[in-house]
């Protein structure tokens, strides 16, 4: 059986005022796994995520979502940003946010209707913050804000979600909540892409994962390349995780 | 029509004008583009001017626009050079394009009928002269017509593409992940702007066109929490400076302009302190109840922990509080008011209702949910500090 191959990227590398971050970077990435991408802070982690969506033009290389550029394959891509990244003091509210997922469905100047409303309230609810849904997004902690970005990707319904760290600054409760919305999203078939620092989960969180320090490292099932010598590899130090098997 | 009515109209379009592109210039952290802007229009209106000899000419209006956006652009390419922050580029762009226009005032004085005190300032009391005909027939002043079809293009503009502009200015990386480049919207808001400040500031003047961008919409940002309420209010505070400027400088016969600019100023020193969440006042008041609460809840814990009649004394309690943060009888004086404690023979007890409250604020504390004492205070306190 030949897989479908959801993100292929290619000889991809990204610049930041000519200093490359990210050096000639191949990577492919099956559909329908739960990924999880590792490396430490400065890696290129959120720059790999951000030239793959073509919100930072790279140097070389390209990308490819099901085999078509991503410009051609907008609706099919759903992100959830890095936090900090957007103005908290923005005179908008949690499901205003959560409606802007919609907004690329809808395409320029039709504006979000009854329906649009409807879905972001059921988003609202599946990450359980629809008691919230008025509120300034400042006056919410940092893992309702983060609960609220999941929303907003969720119903942009969809087939590859990007998420930069969607566990910074969680408390348990709230990642596991998260977690298992992202398995959820796995068994309905979706490709979910995740930033993950805590490699002490990755083998129970993930079923894949990519090892990323400026070049690419490795990329595969958990069981076969999460292991010290990838680790090695990535952090410059000689990492010890157990493993579970 | 009389003049009186006519340059309150004027006014008062004006300001709706530049109300509009204000609220977005402000919610993006560039209010300093909008000053840049109005000072770098210069050469372009001098250079307009001499070609069309008419200020109120459509093809000057595009002329300085463009060097709008030309300022807009040069800010950015030294900015991405990343030697200077974005203020510092801004600083070396406009004040160089403004000399290029003071220049070429100088240079070309003889047919030029512009000085650089009329662009800073304007004079709105000399809008209604300039009139349009259509066959002779006098159909009002010029300036009030162009500032009438630029607020009418800016409201269709931002009803069109409302949604991209809040996408855009709330979350720039999911706007250009969704394709709506942030950079057409960039420009667009910019060129608007550019128009605008164009069209306005040969009735208002540059420093006017500034004050009617920025200041409604920094004051509507103060009272609301919803963007189209802030639209809303920043066209009305505009709206209402100028008319209300207008005749504060009938009443004490100063300049129209300078009165707007008061009035405006005034208006968000008003908001500024009074502002009933983010004002001054509600700030402070807030932080003072919030010591008061903090203080109050660890004496209670502190009641709830000791139970020798000396650690309970009042002389002692006030120890235990902060005196320089709160004032100890304030807090007791809270305490007692809702009935969480009595004072008997100097002694402090926490009473059932006390009691209760502390057992359960302990439980959030350890439970690490201390957010939830916030709630637990709306259930408990009959008066807050
Ligand atoms: N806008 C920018 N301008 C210049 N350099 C940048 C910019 N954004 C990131 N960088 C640099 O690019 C490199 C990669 O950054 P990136 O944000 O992709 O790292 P990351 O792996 O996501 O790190 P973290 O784990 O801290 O989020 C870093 O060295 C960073 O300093
Ligand atoms: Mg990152």
């Amino acid at each position: 059986m030949v897989e479908k191959i959801a993100v292929a990227v290619d000889d991809l590398t990204v610049a930041y005022n000519y200093k490359p971050v990210l050096w000639d970077i191949d990577l492919s990435i099956p559909e329908g796994v739960l990924m999880a991408i590792v490396g430490p802070n400065g890696a290129g982690k959120s720059t790999l995520i951000k030239s793959i969506l073509g919100i930072i033009d790279p140097i070389a290389g390209s990308v490819a979502i099901f085999g078509k550029p991503y410009s051609k394959q907008r609706d099919k891509v759903a992100y959830v940003p890095q936090k900090g990244s957007v103005d908290w003091d923005f005179p908008t509210t949690a499901l205003d946010v959560v409606m802007m997922g919609t907004y690329g469905s809808l395409g320029w100047i039709k504006r979000p209707g009854a329906k649009e409303k409807k879905q972001s309230l059921e988003a609202l609810e599946k990450v359980g913050m629809l008691a919230f849904k008025s509120r300034q997004i400042s006056q919410l902690s940092g893992g309702q804000q983060q609960r609220i970005f999941l929303a907003r990707a969720l119903v942009q319904d969809a087939a590859i979600y990007f998420m930069d760290e969607p566990f910074q600054g969680v408390d348990a409760t709230t990642e596991i909540a998260i977690i298992n919305i992202l398995k959820e999203l796995r068994k309905a078939g979706k490709t979910v892409i995740v930033v993950h620092h805590d490699l002490q989960t990755v083998p129970e969180y993930f079923d894949w994962v990519t090892f990323l320090n400026v070049k690419h490292i490795a990329t595969g099932p958990v069981k076969d390349i999460f292991n010290d010598d990838n680790l090695t590899k990535t952090y410059g130090i000689n990492y010890k995780v157990a493993v579970q098997k | 029509m009389n003049p009186s009515i006519e340059i309150q109209m004027i006014a008062a379009v004006t300001a709706a004008a530049c109300a509009i592109p204000g609220v977005f210039l402000v919610l993006r952290k560039m209010a300093l583009i909008s000053d840049a802007i109005s000072h770098s229009i210069l050469p372009g209106i001098v250079i307009g001017f001499m070609i069309t000899q008419d200020l109120a000419s459509p093809l000057l209006i595009l002329l300085a626009a463009f060097s709008g956006i030309i300022t807009v652009i040069l800010v950015e390419m030294i900015q991405k050079t990343g030697l200077v922050k974005e203020d510092t580029a801004i600083g070396l762009v406009f004040p160089a394009l403004f000399s290029i226009g003071v220049i070429l005032i100088a240079q070309n004085a003889n047919d030029v009928h512009l000085d650089v005190d009329a662009v800073l300032l304007g004079e709105l009391a000399f809008a209604p002269f300039d009139r349009f005909y259509i066959n002779d027939t006098d159909i009002g002043p010029k300036a009030l017509w162009t500032i009438s079809v630029i607020l009418l293009i800016t409201i269709s503009l931002m009803l069109a593409f409302y949604k991209e502009l809040k996408l855009s200015t709330f979350d720039v990386g999911l706007s250009s992940a969704l394709g709506f480049s942030p950079v057409i919207l960039h420009y667009g808001l910019m060129s608007v702007a550019s128009v605008t400040t164009v069209a306005a500031f040969d009735a208002v003047g540059a420093i006017l066109v500034v004050a009617l961008m920025i200041t409604p919409a920094a004051a509507a940002y103060l009272l609301t929490t919803d963007l189209k309420k802030m639209l809303v209010l920043s066209i009305l505070f505009g709206v209402s400076s100028a008319i209300g400027g207008y005749w504060l400088a009938r009443l004490l016969d100063a300049s129209i302009s300078g009165s707007i600019t008061t009035v405006l100023g005034l208006l968000f020193l008003g908001i500024y302190f009074f502002a009933p969440s983010k004002g001054l006042i509600a700030v402070l008041l807030r932080q003072n109840r919030q010591r008061k609460e903090v203080s109050l809840l660890t004496f209670l814990l502190h009641l709830n922990n000791h139970d020798s009649t000396e650690e309970r004394g009042v002389a002692h309690l006030q120890e235990h509080i902060n005196w320089r943060r709160v004032r100890a009888k304030s807090v007791l004086d809270l305490a007692v008011q809702n009935n969480m404690i009595t004072i008997e023979n100097q002694v402090v007890s926490l009473t059932r209702k006390g009691l209760e409250f502390t057992e359960k604020a302990l439980e959030y504390i350890i439970t690490n949910k201390d957010e939830k004492i916030e709630d637990m205070k709306d259930d408990f306190f009959l008066f807050r500090g």
